[in-house]
């Protein structure tokens, strides 16, 4: 199976303002797959939606091969899950915990848990309720890595940890994809470290996915150019424009998408002049991202 | 070695591994028969994904400066005498590129780039 | 399974053994207690009666604690999945009913205590005292009425407290709601019993509910 999710003409609706509409993802197998969005996009949304844990009004999902949320039981015998907010019981200790989960799952490595027990510095005696927030993040990554699942789906799980915890958590989960092939599937809001990490990025926002890419390609594609001698209209644009701006006095400047040293020529044939190409990094372009795409939703265009 | 490999470069990162692997097998830090970290080790350390530290050590061995050893591990591979010196020499073009692009960004005329450069070597050999 | 099965009792446990220990104790106490008014035969008719009296009294904690054990077994059984908002077990790769059937059995295994016990406390109570001429025990009949009522109790609650916040809040939300309306009517002089009707349809009537109802006699005629 190529593809460890695979979601099509996903439809979803909340309320009188939340929906998700016609939403097409696929995360192959294998990969390290980074979301982003900003919050209230519908990420958590559609993260409960791959575990079954929400009903869609249309469309199909499917993880690991299977229908979801028919196979369920079946499927998330093979995916860890690591929620944004701790889900666990506050009265049982983590030796509880650990011994509860290890009974559901039939591939339960119970060396590895002891193992990260250790190393996470747990105490196996402690209370849930009376762990730090790190010490929580770190039990919940343990119980979805024992559980030796092929895909792990992470919602935000460093997200408001200290540094130290965060390194922690993220080296004993590539560890775990460097020994065993699994498909990481990631949101988070801390894209420096799905910028190191991930192999796929994905950019959700009002329900929409706007990007769903390859890391490396969208990254190369995300330049800010400074032009002079452009024309107002751009006809049949070969890369996506995000921001065009007048710098003070000569020319502009512009953040495009999709871009390709061979766009060159286009710009020239344009009469315009391509006096800079810069590298953003992944923080700058999602950003401009978001901004063109709220910007041209609001039916305004920028100079 | 791995100090300061940055994501947010336009370098890919797996090149920025292999370059720097590249550079201590030139300049003798790393030497012949010595072992890179496994996978799992530097991925794990580096806090990066396992597929870019593999798909380092793939193209170097391509480039014939490591062997991958199914079970044991990556060995960097003798290396003909000539072949460290061209490494060096190509990581010496590589720098003066930078230098001569960011110069040119700056806005720094070539002349005064060139008189930099003479005092300041020529303070270090005095 | 049986691996699942010995997880939810082992949590389950933690969560009610409070609540078990005591209720055990109770379910020993009360028939024991409920007899001592039993003493030396020299008193003749006068003593069965007081005998009577007593064990009648005493016999409406049976119910009593039927239902105060149903309720809070069920409720130790739901408590940290409800806080929860029910993502774990619902991310548990074992179908809903099969999770919800696991954490009956569960509960119904820690409920054999308190039934034992009562076991216990009415075979013990008989034995040890001297009945006046004419009475008779029903030490069994007594534990298997208590087991049932027990059982009832906690199936009902562990119904409402396995849906959602939900619908326990709906349920009990009317529950509240009858019974207010009725103490406000009292109130106003309005003699309205609702509480009485809905009372009277759900035990009176032939079902489950009317184990509740009646009189509970260790020792009877």
């Amino acid at each position: 199976m190529s593809n460890a999710i695979e979601i099509e003409r996903l439809s979803y609706r909340a309320g009188k303002t939340f929906a998700i509409e016609d939403l097409d993802l696929h995360v192959p197998t294998g990969s390290i797959y980074g979301f982003l969005g900003p919050n209230g996009s519908g990420k958590t949304t559609t993260i409960r939606l791959i575990l079954g844990l929400l009903r869609a009004r249309a469309g199909r999902i499917t993880v690991l091969g299977d229908a979801m949320p028919a196979q369920h039981a079946r499927v998330l015998a093979h995916v860890g899950y690591v929620p944004e907010q701790p889900h666990l019981d506050a009265t049982l200790t983590v030796q509880e915990l650990i011994d509860f989960q290890a009974a559901f799952y039939p591939r339960w490595d119970q060396a590895r848990a002891a193992e990260l027990v250790s190393r996470f510095e747990l105490d196996a005696g402690q209370l849930f309720g009376r762990l730090s927030k790190g010490q929580k993040a770190k039990l919940m990554m343990l119980l979805a890595l024992a559980q030796c699942g092929d895909l792990l789906v992470l919602d935000e799980p460093t997200d408001g940890l200290d540094p130290v915890v965060r390194r922690d958590i993220l080296s004993a989960l590539l560890a775990y994809v460097s020994e065993r092939s699994a498909t990481i599937f990631i949101s988070s809001h801390l894209v420096h470290e799905l910028e190191r990490v991930c192999d796929w990025v994905a950019v959700m926002d009002n329900g929409r996915l706007i990007i769903e890419s390859p890391m490396e390609t969208f990254k190369r594609g995300i330049k800010r150019l400074t032009v002079s001698g452009a024309p107002r209209e751009l006809r049949d644009a070969p890369f996506r424009m995000l921001r065009r701006e007048s710098e003070n006095g000569a020319g502009e400047s512009w953040v495009v998408a999709n871009w390709e040293p061979g766009m060159l020529a286009y710009v020239q044939g344009l009469g315009a002049v391509v006096n800079d190409v810069i590298d953003l990094d992944l923080e700058d372009g999602f950003v401009e991202l978001l901004r063109s795409f709220r910007g041209s939703a609001a039916g305004r265009t920028t100079p | 070695m791995f100090q300061g490999v940055d994501p947010r470069s336009s370098i890919p990162l797996y090149a920025q591994i292999a370059e720097r692997i590249r550079l201590a097998i030139a300049n003798g830090t790393l030497s012949s028969a010595a072992s890179l970290p496994s996978v799992r080790q530097l991925a794990a350390e580096l806090r990066i994904n396992p597929a870019t530290v593999t798909q380092a050590y793939r193209e170097l061995e391509e480039q014939g400066f490591v062997e991958i050893r199914h079970g044991a591990g990556t060995f960097v591979r003798e290396l003909a005498p000539g072949r460290r010196a061209r490494e060096r020499a190509q990581h010496a073009a590589a720098l003066v590129r930078k230098l001569l692009a960011e110069a040119r960004r700056a806005g720094v005329p070539l002349a005064e780039l060139q008189r930099a450069l003479e005092s300041e070597l020529g303070v270090k050999s005095t | 399974m049986i691996r699942m099965y010995r997880a939810v009792l082992s949590t389950q446990w933690k969560w009610a053994r409070l609540v078990i220990v005591l209720g055990t104790i109770a379910g020993f106490a009360i028939p024991l207690v409920s007899i001592q008014g039993a003493a030396p035969p020299d008193r003749g008719a006068l003593q069965a009666q007081e005998l009577l009296h007593a064990v009648q009294s005493w016999g409406t904690l049976y119910p009593l604690l039927a239902t105060a054990l149903g309720l809070l077994v069920a409720i130790a059984a739901w408590a940290a999945d409800h806080r929860g908002r029910h993502v774990h077990a619902l991310t548990l790769p074992v179908p809903r009913w099969q999770y919800v059937l696991l954490r009956f059995g569960a509960g119904g295994l820690l409920l054999v205590a308190p039934i034992a016990a009562v076991l216990l406390g009415t075979l013990l109570a008989t034995l040890s005292a001297t009945l006046p001429p004419g009475l008779q025990a029903y030490p069994i009949a007594l534990t298997v009425r208590f087991a049932f009522a027990l059982f009832v109790a906690y199936a009902v609650f562990f119904a409402i407290s396995a849906g959602t916040a939900r619908t326990a809040g709906i349920i009990l939300g009317t529950i509240a709601a009858l019974i207010l309306v009725q103490v406000v009517g009292g109130m106003a002089g309005i003699d309205v019993d609702l509480v009485g009707t809905v009372q009277t349809l759900l035990l009176a009537g032939p079902g489950p509910l009317a184990v509740f109802t009646g009189r509970w006699m260790l020792v009877d005629v």
